[in-house]
């Protein structure tokens, strides 16, 4: 028979994973509703998902490729996009979860589950525009001839820590909203400032060049950099990634593990909170 | 020994309330800081609470509002953790303090059925193998794959409780869910929820309805100001609970109404806490008219200890009557050999006949009625478990 023992003096601070598992059919649920809802009562529905990207990548093309000029051994629009597909996904993960739990709190004051499905969810619906992003970017490949170069196969790997990172980010974020609801104002700021400091529109040897080697560092702490200039290695070839980049793993482990011991260490109390 | 189902030792529950200041971001980075006193106040919710619920036990939790007895489910639901305590929970718990959460507008009631299962705790396919008994259950089988926000508020809820009555945990918790649907459907409601707790399942029910509580719970708990007062024999913890709250209140002075007629007194007239059940009670109210109307109708409600509205009535002459302006005394009597042992409510209306209230629910006086003679009643009444009626008339007989 299940036991369950809640004993106020004796608090875990490490994250119950075998619960998680248990609650998987939640999560799933959760992750179908958002989707099915998304779109809902829309004229063009799933287009939009394909519209947002498109009209950003469309006017960072003109302003830097066009007016700046960046050079780039791939044609630019690609370039751009290769960047771009991995940044929506971050940044859609970011400013959802960042409100998912006062979004959700209906169901936090009124019933337990794991917290940490409602963050965990919305990473997965993201999943669904960096496919949609994923197929412009073939579809370019395609249209520019260029073969992917023999790094391919590490793209996976680069996919995956860009995954970690966005919900390692969305996790601190959902957690410090319920909080702070200064997030709420912070987290546009977040993106909007991301995408410049992050090399979607220019190659990170641009930064890493131009800046003397502590700020170079310091621009690495973003993980997106990292990540980026990786995907982009893999697709295209080109130098392979410096120290630099390691800078940016290791951020992306210490944000995705530190955000499940802060999440973990708040979670009992939101209800209290939002 | 019978099983120990779920067992609370020395729970509290510390809220900080006042200035939210100290909580903010801004607080908290000078927090950092600087050591100013804190201005905030703790509240304790729950202080000490510690029983045990045995298996198969239904045990209703009563007490007024801000009593507690929401923080306590909170806690025992998990939703929240205790400041201070131990708890044990033997078996899979389940909680339902409301219907229908995490419904979503957009989705069908078929996918609203997957949703709101999952999140009460069922697998996936747990739903669908009691899909079609949910559906019955809910009696809006045509409805099932429409949007819910096109349902009405009645069907709403009778989804949503259809899912929740379909749950099959050892202990289940409810908070006043009770309180929805039509009169045929909460009887629906009721008579599952019966059921349930006559399948030997341990069953936490939380209402303000005594009359539910009584029907279903063999236990009560009483709570007050955070704490425990009462825990043991159900009928013992209604006349408690009863008992706790009842300051009798025999007058209500105020001003309620609109621009025409207001409301601004009402007595009983008794002298001491009580009446007799041979005596006949008065019940004054006084009302100021601001400018003339028709057909004003002036009544009450007279409500039980159960919370039970048992008899209404008006001044019946509205339509010949005219107040004049200023102020106006309405005096009602109800005789004696009416009413039988028992605190009485009264809750006062005004309103235009056919038209509008102008008025609802004002007063909540209340009086005590105390048997002195057998007139009418086979038994002496001497607590509410042998209350035989509501009435206790003085009729003819003959020998």
């Amino acid at each position: 028979m299940e036991k369950l023992i809640i004993d106020a003096s004796k608090r875990s601070i490490i994250p119950n994973i075998k619960e998680l598992i248990r609650y998987k059919d939640l999560f799933w649920t959760l992750s179908w509703r958002d989707f099915k809802v998304r779109y809902a009562q829309t004229t063009i529905g799933l287009l939009w998902a394909v519209l947002q990207p498109i009209v950003t990548i469309a006017i960072l093309a003109v302003v830097f490729g066009r007016f700046v000029g960046v050079k780039t051994e791939v044609p630019y629009l690609l370039y751009t996009v290769s960047g771009m597909s991995i940044w929506t996904y971050f940044s859609f993960v970011l400013s959802n979860s960042g409100n998912s739990i006062i979004a959700a709190q209906g169901m936090v004051k009124k019933i337990y589950f794991p917290r940490l499905i409602i963050p965990l969810s919305k990473a997965v619906v993201g999943l669904i525009d960096l496919a949609i992003v994923f197929v412009i970017l073939i579809a370019l490949m395609i249209y520019y001839k260029v073969t992917p170069s023999s790094n391919i196969w590490t793209a996976p790997f680069f996919v995956l820590l860009a995954m970690i990172a966005s919900l390692g980010a969305g996790i601190w974020l959902s957690a410090l909203t319920v909080r702070f609801r200064d997030f709420q104002h912070i987290i546009p700021f977040i993106v909007q400032i991301g995408l410049y400091i992050t090399p979607i529109a220019y190659p990170a040897e641009f930064a890493a060049k131009s800046l003397p080697s502590w700020a170079a560092q310091l621009y690495y702490l973003n993980p997106m950099a990292g990540i980026i200039q990786g995907f982009r290695w893999s697709l295209f070839g080109g130098t392979a990634p410096d120290s630099y980049f390691w800078t940016s793993v290791i951020m992306v482990f210490v944000i995705f593990i530190s955000s499940l011991f802060y999440f973990r260490k708040v979670e009992d109390e939101m209800a209290d909170y939002v | 020994m019978k099983e120990v189902a779920i067992k609370l030792e020395r729970v509290a529950k510390k809220y900080t309330i006042g200035k939210e200041k100290d909580s903010s971001l801004r607080g908290t980075v000078s927090g950092l800081f600087s050591k100013n006193s804190s201005k905030s106040e703790d509240f304790w919710a729950l202080k000490n609470v510690s029983f045990e619920i045995e298996k198969g036990d239904v045990v209703g939790i009563i007490g007024r509002n801000g009593a507690g007895k929401s923080t306590l489910l909170k806690i025992l639901s998990q939703i929240t953790r205790p400041t201070e305590g131990k708890i044990e929970i033997n078996g899979r718990i389940a909680s339902l303090l409301e219907v229908g959460t995490g419904f979503h507008p957009e989705l069908t009631g078929r996918e609203n059925i997957f949703l709101n299962g999952t999140i009460l705790g069922m697998s996936r396919k747990e739903v669908a193998a009691k899909f079609d008994e949910i559906v019955a259950f809910s009696g809006i089988e045509k409805f099932i794959d429409t949007p819910v926000k096109h349902y009405s508020s009645g069907m709403y809820v009778r989804l949503a409780f259809a899912v929740a009555a379909h749950l099959e945990p050892e202990i289940l918790i409810i908070d006043e869910v009770l309180a929805v649907g039509d009169a045929e459907f909460q009887k629906k409601c009721l008579g599952k929820m019966k059921d349930v707790a006559g399948e030997g399942r341990t069953v936490l029910f939380v209402s303000h309805n005594m009359q539910a509580v009584n029907l279903l719970c063999n236990r009560g708990i009483v709570l007050s100001a955070g704490e425990v007062i009462f825990n043991g024999d159900c009928i013992e913890a209604i006349n408690k609970y009863n008992n706790l709250h009842q300051q009798l209140q025999n007058s209500w002075t105020g001003n309620e109404g609109d621009e025409d007629v207001r409301l601004i007194r009402t007595c009983i007239n008794n002298e001491t806490d009580y009446f007799f059940n041979d005596q006949d009670i008065d019940i004054e109210i006084e009302i100021n008219i601001l400018n003339e109307v028709k057909n004003l109708v002036v009544g009450f409600h007279l409500f039980n200890d159960f919370d039970e509205p048992i008899a209404y009535t008006v001044a019946g002459d509205y339509e010949k009557r005219s107040y004049s302006l200023g102020s106006n005394i309405i005096k009602f009597r109800i005789p004696g050999y009416t009413l039988t042992k028992g605190n009485y409510f009264v809750k006062i209306d005004l309103g235009i006949h056919d038209l509008r209230f102008i008025t609802k629910d004002i007063g909540n006086l209340s009086f005590n009625v105390i048997i002195r003679d057998n007139i009418g009643c086979v038994y002496p009444v001497s607590d509410v478990h042998s209350y035989t009626g509501i009435f206790r008339p003085n009729w003819e007989h003959k020998a």
